[in-house]
Formats: structure tokens, sequence, C-alpha cells
């Protein structure tokens, strides 16, 4: 577990022990403010993805603010431990599938309204087995896949098929269809909002077809950050599960301009070894990214040269006027806040350049 | 935190996925090639724990032999835990440089042997302060550059300067020189037996001018997994700072004295396509830094495709061996970036569960 010195409460965010992940909470709160106000009067409500924070606290702060129906997660294991903190309404958004995980779902379905997704009848038939026998009622939304690398079935009649698979199935509720985007970092901002146009029309259409078969669709949910705006505006999605927009990172920048980087990682200079070199003692251990580099937030004359497990290296040219000492802290932006929130156990959370609390990182490592 | 107990006894076939498997004959294995390596060398393992997080699998390594007796900790946390956990003898080949993480080292050091590696003589002079007020010595190693262009002096000069201010300051012990090398790619071992002594020669050389200023070198720590067969043959260096042969990773399957000891588990949930299944096992666990993918192990026909934060995509050419709840296995790229983000090692022999061990410093980036 990870064992900083915690230190008071009002302490400047410069003092902390490094590496620290930091969470400026004025930021939180107006990135939340921001995306919900736009869903407290729509059709269509948000449905936090607490993957990207894992952080019950920030998950409360989410619900509050308006606009939202319950929490989406990545695993069982996090929705229990969202559960445990008082949420009542969890949606676990990849299906399962092994017996003892089946089972888990089941109890689970005693501490909140639990809706699973499936992309298969034998599974479905499991899911119905394993309800039965605990006494508990699931609800499943069949999880549809326009073309994305993942599970899911095609939209249209393959996903009818699995609609009445769940319709007829006993102690399981039909409840809609669900399609989630795979974030692709390299992809650019029109591409993504014109894929993400295209798999919203092709659920809605899915919806049509199950609703001309008589089957009632309550729930069309539209996952990804990517496409928070699109899942707003068009009619017919009844929920947006995404996750990224409260803490926000470097990936998701350009496609949400209007949002701040809410977290860092503080990190502090350990070796000066020549002149235009900066060893950090944040790597990609303490990143917890696998896709790329953190940006550097006070100093854009910098880039992160590199980073090995336990070191980053900051380089820069003469002209570039930086003045760095041994022991200088530097705040480092996330590329994806999702895979770094995963590898700390805590969160510093800061106002106005001073700690205000220490928030638990509860489902840290719930991959199970 | 995760917190996966299953029962001894179990069979590993049938655990909750995912999980992070310990095949302990292969990890027994792996801590015997190294008894048997140093058994009769000068040189010995210093086994770096930041790979394992855990004093257990250190004592492990001691016990087997071949060590100094000692862990390498990359941090001031993790050394924490490796001194509560029993190990006395720690160097840490890292500066650290804040007032409160000194201290945290200086305290340390009333329970343990304490080396920190150094490369700047302000850090030099402030460790000098706050352990010289708190009443210990911390033994100091100079950290060598030898081609990694990270951390370290990059010149002999550099390195006699900061011996000779350690030597002279209260409150450190001067001890020697460190360094550390890597090797891109899948070296042979032709390219490892040159290029690993061309790089630790950088590390004697600076040795040699402290020595000839009439200051003892006693620790040359100078080697890691891929040097480890070479640092015994070089006169010289005292201990080697190996850490991924315990558990190894593909990408140095190359260390082929070496078995796999660490992969984890998943289960297919989704099998949505003719020749492609969905795993349970995401990059959140898998630990892809730079985009190094992991392996399947032993499943013919079958392929890691791609990555993503919470599922992985399997493929296969012809018909996919994997179906719907069925368990598979992957082996890490990056080991000790993949052994950070869990909680448990499921230890199994044969198949069989034989004890669950906290990976008590996860997360010690601190």
């Amino acid at each position: 577990m990870e064992r900083p010195i915690l230190k008071p409460v009002g302490t400047p965010v410069a003092e902390l022990d490094t590496p620290a992940l930091v969470v400026d909470m004025d930021i939180l709160e107006a990135n939340i403010e921001q995306v919900h106000a736009r869903f407290r009067n729509g059709n269509a409500k948000i449905r936090p993805y607490v993957e990207a924070h894992r952080c019950p606290a920030i998950a409360h702060k989410q619900l509050s603010a308006g606009g939202a129906v319950g929490i989406g997660v990545a695993s069982v294991g996090e929705g229990e431990v969202f559960a445990q903190n008082g949420f009542r309404d969890i949606l676990i958004a990849n299906p399962v599938a092994s017996p003892p995980k089946i089972s888990r779902l089941c109890a689970l379905a005693n501490m909140a309204k639990v809706t699973i997704a499936a992309d298969n009848a034998a599974n479905v038939r499991s899911l119905s087995d394993e309800a039965v026998s605990s006494g508990v009622a699931l609800n499943v939304v069949v999880d549809i896949n326009t073309g994305q690398p993942r599970g899911g079935v095609s939209p249209g009649q393959p996903a009818l098929e699995l609609a009445r698979a769940i319709v007829q199935a006993d102690a399981l509720n039909f409840a809609g269809l669900v399609c989630c985007d795979v974030h692709d970092f390299a992809a650019a901002a029109d591409m993504l909002a014109a894929e993400a146009r295209n798999r919203i029309q092709q659920t809605l259409d899915t919806r049509q077809l199950l609703e001309r078969q008589g089957i009632a669709v309550e729930s069309v949910i539209v996952g990804g950050d990517s496409c928070l705006e699109q899942a707003a505006d068009v009619d017919g999605v009844t929920e947006a599960l995404a996750g990224t927009y409260a803490l926000m990172d470097q990936a998701h920048k350009a496609l949400l301009p209007r949002l701040q980087p809410a977290a860092c990682v503080m990190a502090s200079v350990t070796s000066l070894p020549e002149p235009g070199t900066a060893i950090l003692d944040t790597g990609r251990k303490a990143m917890g990214e696998d896709f790329g580099f953190p940006a550097l937030a006070d100093l854009p004359a910098l880039q992160v040269a590199s980073m090995s497990a336990e070191h980053g290296k900051l380089q820069w040219t003469d002209d570039a006027q930086v003045s760095l000492a041994l022991g200088d802290k530097v705040r480092l932006i996330p590329l994806e806040i999702g895979g770094c929130v995963n590898v700390y156990d805590y969160i510093h959370a800061a106002r106005d350049g001073k700690l205000e609390a220490v928030l638990d990182i509860s489902a840290r490592g719930k991959y199970r | 935190m995760e917190n996966y107990r299953p029962l001894i006894g179990t069979r590993i076939a049938d655990l909750d996925t995912p999980c992070l498997l310990v095949d302990i004959d292969a990890l027994e294995h792996n801590y015997q090639v190294i008894a048997d390596t140093y058994r009769d060398t000068d040189c010995k393992m210093r086994a770096h724990i930041k790979n394992l997080k855990s004093p257990l699998l250190a004592h492990m390594q001691i016990r087997a032999g071949g060590t100094v007796g000692g862990v390498c900790a990359a941090k001031v946390a993790e050394a924490e835990v490796m001194v509560e956990g029993g190990i006395d003898d720690i160097l840490i080949p890292n500066q650290i440089v804040a007032a409160d993480k000194i201290a945290r080292l200086c305290a340390l050091a009333k329970r343990a042997d304490v080396m920190v590696a150094a490369d700047n003589p302000d850090n030099l002079r402030a460790i000098s302060d706050t352990a010289s007020a708190m009443g210990v010595q911390i033994g100091v190693v100079i950290e060598v550059d030898t081609q990694m262009q990270r951390a370290g002096i990059r010149a002999t000069e550099q390195g006699v300067a900061l011996a000779k201010l350690a030597t002279a300051l209260p409150g450190i012990a001067f001890k020697g020189v460190m360094s550390h090398q890597t090797l891109p790619g899948h070296p042979d071992r032709e390219t490892r037996f040159i290029e690993g002594p061309r790089f630790i020669q950088k590390t004697l050389d600076v040795k040699e001018a402290i020595e000839a200023e009439g200051i003892a070198v006693e620790v040359v720590s100078a080697g890691e997994s891929w040097t480890y067969d070479i640092c015994s043959t070089i006169p010289g260096v005292t201990e080697v700072e190996g850490g991924t042969y315990a558990l190894m990773s593909h990408a140095y399957a190359y260390m082929d004295d070496f078995r796999i000891a660490a992969k984890i588990m998943g289960t297919v949930i989704s099998a949505p396509r003719p020749g492609v299944a969905i795993g349970d096992t995401g990059s959140r666990c898998l630990a892809s830094p730079g985009g190094v993918l992991p392996m399947l192990d032993d499943v013919p026909g079958a392929r890691v495709d791609s990555l993503h934060p919470n599922h992985i995509v399997l493929k296969s050419d012809g018909d996919m061996p994997l179906q719907l709840g069925d368990k598979y296995m992957l082996i890490s790229g990056q080991q000790d970036i993949m052994v950070n983000r869990w909680d448990q090692y499921i230890a199994a022999r044969d198949g069989i569960v034989e004890a669950v061990w906290d990976i008590t410093a996860r997360g010690c980036h601190n």
C-alpha cells in the first residue's frame, strides 16, 4: 500500500511528500458542474463511470451535482466497493462469465440495483440460473458493438435475438442497450465524433427494431467521454456513461476543451546530473500509464523526455531559460487518468493550493 | 486495495480472475540459480525488491544463498516495508533529496544498515546534517552513469570529489560506487558479455580513481539481472542489484537460465466473432508501458491482438481455442510495473494454491 508522509490539512501542496496524486477540488467541482448541468434538464442523464477515479468521495460529488442516474463500474469488485459506500444503482459495463463471479454479482444485487452487460445467449442462461437460485433479479443490458476492438453483439438482428433471450429468461429484466467506445489515443477528435455518431445511430436503430417487435427498451446507454456531447444531444439516448470528465487528462483535452485538468502527480527533482537535464523521483511505475508520458503543468518550454520504471527525465536547451534546483517540485498531468489513479491509494485533495483532505481510492486494484 | 485470499489447496483452474499467480517451483529455481552462481564468488546478489515488493520473497533469496544478506529498495517507503519485514541491510540506489524523506531514511538507520546513492555535494551535506542530528550513520555510494544518461556522475573526477566529501562529512560512511546499465532488445550472450563489462568498467575506473586518493572502496554495486552472470566474473564488483530474474518477464526471456514465475490468469468474457476472444485482463492489471503487449502462455494458435484498460483482445487465425468462460495465462512484458498494480500473489505449486503472499510494498513510490 502507498505510504506517503500524510501532512496536516492546510499544508501547501508544494510541501507534499512526492510522488503524490493531487486533485484541485475547485477544478474538479467546476468540471462536474459543467458536465452535469447539461444533463440536469435533458432527457438523457449521466452515469459516472467511476473506474476513472475509483474514489467514492468523488463519485458522491458527481451524484450530488444532479443529472445523474447511478454509477458505472468495470468489474464486480469495483461494484462491491461502491455498494459498500452507499451507491444503490450500479451498472457493470463488462460481461461476467465465470461461476464465482456470477455468484458475487447476484450477491451484489442484494445491496444495490445491479445492471449487467451481456453479449451471449449462453451467458444469459448462466446469469438467469444463478439469479434464480440466489433469489434475486438482475437487470441485463445488451452490449452492442459497432466495430470496436471489444466484445458485444452486432446491432440489429443479433441484438434483437439476445434481447428476446433475456426477456424470456427467469429472474432477468431486460433493461436496454449499451454501446461503449474504445478510446484510441491516436485518433483525431473529428474522427472520434463521427465514430460516435455512427455508433449511437446504429444503437438507436436497434432500439426501434426491438420496439417494433414489442420489446420495451428502457435504457439506451452510450459509453465514453469522447461522445459526451452527442449523448446529451441525441434524442433517444437515456444515459451517458462517462468518467474522465471529472479529473480529466491529456488524452481528453482536445475532446473536452472546456474542462481543465484537475489531477496531477507532484514529483520532485532528485538529480541534476548535467546542464539541461533533471531527473525526477517519478517514473512509469508512479504514473501508472501504459500509453505515453505525462505533460508538465508549469513548464511549457519543457517536455518529459523519457521515463523508466522509477525515474522521469526532463531535458531542455540552453535558450529555454529553465532553472530547476534539487528538490524542486513539478506537476505532471497524466495522459490517461484511469491508469494513474489505479496505482495510488490516496488522493491529496487541495483547494487554493493547500491540502484540504486525503481521499481514499477505495477501489484501487479491484480488477476482479 | 484488492484482498483475494482463496483457500489453500484450491486448484488454480478454480480461482477467480484476474489474479496474479506465482509458480513457486519456478521462483525457487530462479533463487537457486543465484545461490549457485554466487556460492564461491566475492561478488554477491543484493536482490532488488522493487520488482517483488515483498519481504518474504527477499528472505527466500537470502535463505537460498548467494546474497550479501540484504536487499536494494528503490524508495524510502519500500525500504521501510523491508525493515519492518525483518531485513536489516538496505541499499537505496537512488537519490533521497527532500528533507522529510532524509529524516525517514535516517530513522530507518536506527533499525538497519542503510546505504543510499548520491551524485551531488549539496545532497551529501543535507544527509550529513540530518544523520548527525539524529545520531546515525548513513552509508553512501556514489552513483556513476555508465550509459543510461539518468542520474549519476558523468566524469570520474566528480566521483573522486564526492568520495572525498563523503569521507569528510560526519554522519556519513563512504562505502563505494554503484551503477545501473540497460541493453535494449533481446541481446544474445555474446553481446551481453561484450557490452556489460564495457559499461561496468566505467564504474571500476571511478573506484580506482577514488582508491588512488587513499580512500577505501568497500562496495561496487554494478550489475542487474542481465549482467548477473557477467558481474560474477569481473574482479572488483562486489554486488549485483538483480530484480527481474526472480519472477521474470517475456522481455527478459533471453535470460533463459531463469524460468517465468509470474503469470496473470484471466477468463474469456466474450467470444463475439469467429477467431476473437475477449478476456477480463486489461492494461490496468497487466502493465504494458510503451505498448509492450503481454504474451499468451501456451495457447497454440492464439495471440494477443490488443490491450485496453479493462479487457484484452485475443485472436486466432483458425478456430479460436479459447471459449467463453475458459481461463488463460499471460506473461507480462514489464514485470516490476505489473507487480506494483497488485496487492497479493497467489502462490501455487503443481497447479494447487500453496499460499497467499501480500505485496506489502505495493504503491510505495515515496
